[in-house]
């Protein structure tokens, strides 16, 4: 099999000499700053400064009155010494082993079987399973609360007349995180997908060819071409699942406030009852760093282990 | 691109916090403009904005503008907003959150006020006066303040020809039994006698007010005193009743049992005034009772509302709000406020006739001996009150009450000693 001929882009010679060049080039970057302006300034002000705002007053004792005392590495300090903690880091893991591979699991699942051109009505499906996506978390979480109610949910009533007992989910120190981390997967699957899907498309029809012609079954085609092209798509993906994950905060807010007894109460719940409720800004931003912190590395860690499949492949 | 990227994302989380401080405060010239934010949103809320409306008309200085939210929205958006110097001049909180504001500096202080003869505040009832201190001094004035009651479905009660409201634990709990019904046989009650939730109780109040019935108790002079033999006893003696008994259903928060209560499907909730109009909404008879006394006491953890002055106030603002405060405590509006919002009135000066056209104040006037401040002067009663939910939870779910209760302890006394 012949591959078609690199096409290898050669920029145009410029047509006037070089000082019209270096104008025109400086023109572009003026342009192009131009252009980036408005994103800039939003991500300046309220994803830049407010980072840097946070970074300050972990280390003062800041409770949003008054003038703040600079306390040093003290909150720092409390962070890895605080009790709860270590129940909410435990929790979070919990929940990122219960949504990670489930959504991504999902996600990819569905978007083999959409890739296939034989399936029919299939922009119909691929919208559907996008709409989740679309709800605000808050609505997701208040809709499913509903459902699974114990005395008035809809599914738990069709489970009844199936003779399956839900019991009462949400105050089940055992099966409420489970429950939260379902409705996540529900919410965010349907992002993953597209991207998948994308992912999918973006494989040459060529190499399946090729290996159908090697006699490779469908199984191995999968093995051995689809997952190892995925593979960028499938590190962004895994990042992207194990990000939201770690931050995990909105449909626990709403569903279980943590309870019960603490059984849902992951990093984020934390961080809000410090800020919000106890009114340690100090704390709540230490704790806040020490997420970002964690979550980077973790992130840096799969980067490379996917980043190192790749230079295999190649 | 990717990494920082995600670096940014990652850093949601920071993002939540970046509110910072920027005070705020201070008119000058013309009538003072308060802000005045609150969460009366019944019959109570039009109350309310009459005896506003009123203190404006009554002079040319002050202006009040309510501002009218849910109480979970005024305690999420409070932070936020005096950060921006964007708060409300006062504010009415649910009383145990206000110790946690006025220890980081979010309220005035006002001992001046109440040494004051013209503010009101002389015969304030004991217990809600307490709710608004911290480390003795005074940081706002009571909006509210009701021991929590039985409230009764009368229909239900005659149904099983139940006569006489009991008036002990042990009368309380056979008669709960009488009234819970399983029809079926299969061992899950269609009618419960009571409904007893085992967590997020209304106010934090109910399993206070089984403590103290037996003689117990959460917080003493600073200290933790949740682990002890009477509230040991306590635990049993309600996990037999409601596990074994099944006179309440299990794992039902305040919320739960409101609605249980409302749907006619429990005889019997521990709640606040309001319950009196969620009954008529709903067509339940209904009458109030006090709790019980258990074998040593009888009492009942009250729900407290309070409101202060904010740190967005300047002095100006801070001496119109204390006009304020004394027009709503003033003879005629504190029988009015309480005839209207069905509270008992917070002056025990008030005389019974004032409030007698409002039968729901008068049962709850009262027995408002029986009302005990929840946890007053303690800053961080959210550890706290998660640690009594904790215990009691996990204490209905079947675990080793000592165990639970030394538990409970360590929490809470960490979370004093902070």
């Amino acid at each position: 099999m012949q591959h078609p001929p690199a096409r290898r882009y050669r920029p145009p010679a410029p047509l006037g000499g070089r000082r019209r060049a270096q104008d025109g080039s400086m023109r572009r970057s003026a342009k192009a700053f131009g252009f980036l302006a408005p994103a800039l300034i939003v991500l300046g002000l309220f994803v830049i400064w407010p980072m840097f705002s946070a970074l300050r007053l972990s280390f003062t004792d800041a409770s949003g009155f008054g003038e703040p005392e600079w306390v040093g590495l003290e909150n720092y300090a409390e962070v890895f010494t605080d009790p709860d903690l270590l129940k909410a880091v435990t929790n979070t893991a919990l929940y990122t082993v219960l949504f990670t591979p489930t959504a991504v699991l999902a996600a990819l699942g569905l978007a083999l079987l959409l890739n296939s051109p034989h399936l029919p009505f299939r922009g119909f499906f691929r919208t559907a399973l996008f709409v989740p996506f679309v709800v605000s978390f808050a609505v997701a979480a208040f809709a499913w609360s509903y459902l699974i109610d114990p005395h008035v949910g809809l599914l738990n009533y069709w489970l009844r007349g199936m003779g399956i007992q839900l019991g009462n989910v949400l105050q089940d120190p055992q099966l409420a995180m489970p429950a939260v981390a379902f409705v996540a997967v529900w919410k965010l699957f349907g992002f993953y997908f597209v991207i998948f899907l994308a992912g999918l498309q973006d494989i040459p029809a060529s190499l399946y060819e090729a290996a159908r012609m090697d006699g490779a079954g469908p199984l191995s085609r999968l093995r051995h071409v689809t997952l190892p092209l995925l593979s960028n798509t499938m590190a962004f993906v895994l990042v992207f699942a194990m990000i939201a994950a770690l931050q995990a905060f909105d449909q626990i807010y709403v569903m279980t406030g943590g309870g019960p007894y603490g059984s849902t109460q992951t990093l984020v719940m934390e961080i809000y009852e410090s800020g919000f409720r106890k009114l340690e800004l100090g704390f709540a931003s230490a704790l806040s760093y020490v997420l970002l912190i964690a979550t980077l590395l973790l992130s840096l860690v799969q980067f490379a282990f996917f980043g190192r499949k790749e230079k295999d492949l190649a | 691109m990717t990494r920082t990227r995600i670096l940014l994302s990652a850093g949601g989380a920071a993002l939540a916090l970046a509110a910072t401080a920027c005070g705020g405060g201070g008119d000058t010239g013309g009538p003072v403009e308060l802000t005045f934010w609150h969460g009366y949103t019944e019959a109570d809320g039009d109350v309310l904005e009459g005896i506003v409306d009123d203190f404006n008309e009554s002079q040319d200085d002050v202006t009040i503008t309510t501002e009218v939210k849910t109480w979970a929205s005024i305690d999420d958006s409070l932070l936020t907003a005096l950060s921006a110097g964007e708060g409300p001049d006062i504010v009415a909180m649910p009383a145990e959150r206000l110790p946690v504001y006025a220890d980081k500096g979010a309220f005035a202080e006002l001992d001046d006020f109440y040494a004051d003869e013209s503010s009101n505040t002389a015969d304030l009832v004991e217990g809600a006066a307490s709710m608004v201190e911290v480390e003795g001094t005074k940081y706002g004035v009571p909006t509210g303040f009701v021991p929590l009651a039985v409230y009764y479905n009368t229909a239900l009660f005659e149904a099983a020809g139940v006569t006489e409201f009991p008036q002990t634990w042990d009368e309380w709990v056979a008669t709960a039994e009488r009234l819970t019904v399983d029809e079926d046989g299969d061992g899950t009650p269609e009618q419960y006698g009571a409904v007893l939730p085992d967590h997020a109780t209304v106010a934090n109040g109910l399993w206070p007010s089984l403590f103290y019935g037996n003689g117990g108790n959460i917080v003493e002079d600073g200290k933790a005193v949740i682990d002890s033999p009477e509230n040991a006893a306590t635990l049993e003696y309600w996990r037999t009743a409601i596990v074994d008994g099944q006179i309440s259903p299990t794992g039902v928060d305040g919320i739960g049992a409101d609605e249980l209560f409302s749907a006619g499907k429990a005889a019997m909730t521990v709640g606040g005034p309001w319950m009196a109009s969620i009954a008529e909404e709903n067509g339940i008879g209904y009458e109030i009772a006090a709790i019980p006394a258990g074998p040593e006491a009888q009492a009942a953890s009250a729900i407290g509302v309070s409101m202060g002055i904010t740190v967005d106030a300047g002095d100006e603002a801070q001496a119109a709000a204390e006009e304020f405060f004394a027009h709503f405590l003033n003879d005629e509006n504190a029988a009015a406020w309480s005839l209207g919002s069905g509270w008992p009135p917070l002056r025990t000066d008030v005389p019974t006739e004032a409030v007698s056209a409002n039968p729901v104040v008068v049962s709850l006037t009262e027995m408002s001996d029986l009302g005990r401040p929840l946890l007053p002067g303690v800053v961080n009663s959210v550890d706290v009150l998660a640690a009594v939910d904790e215990l009691t939870q996990r204490a209905m779910a079947g675990e080793d009450v000592d165990a639970l209760l030394a538990e409970a302890q360590a929490e809470i006394q960490a979370a004093l000693d902070e």
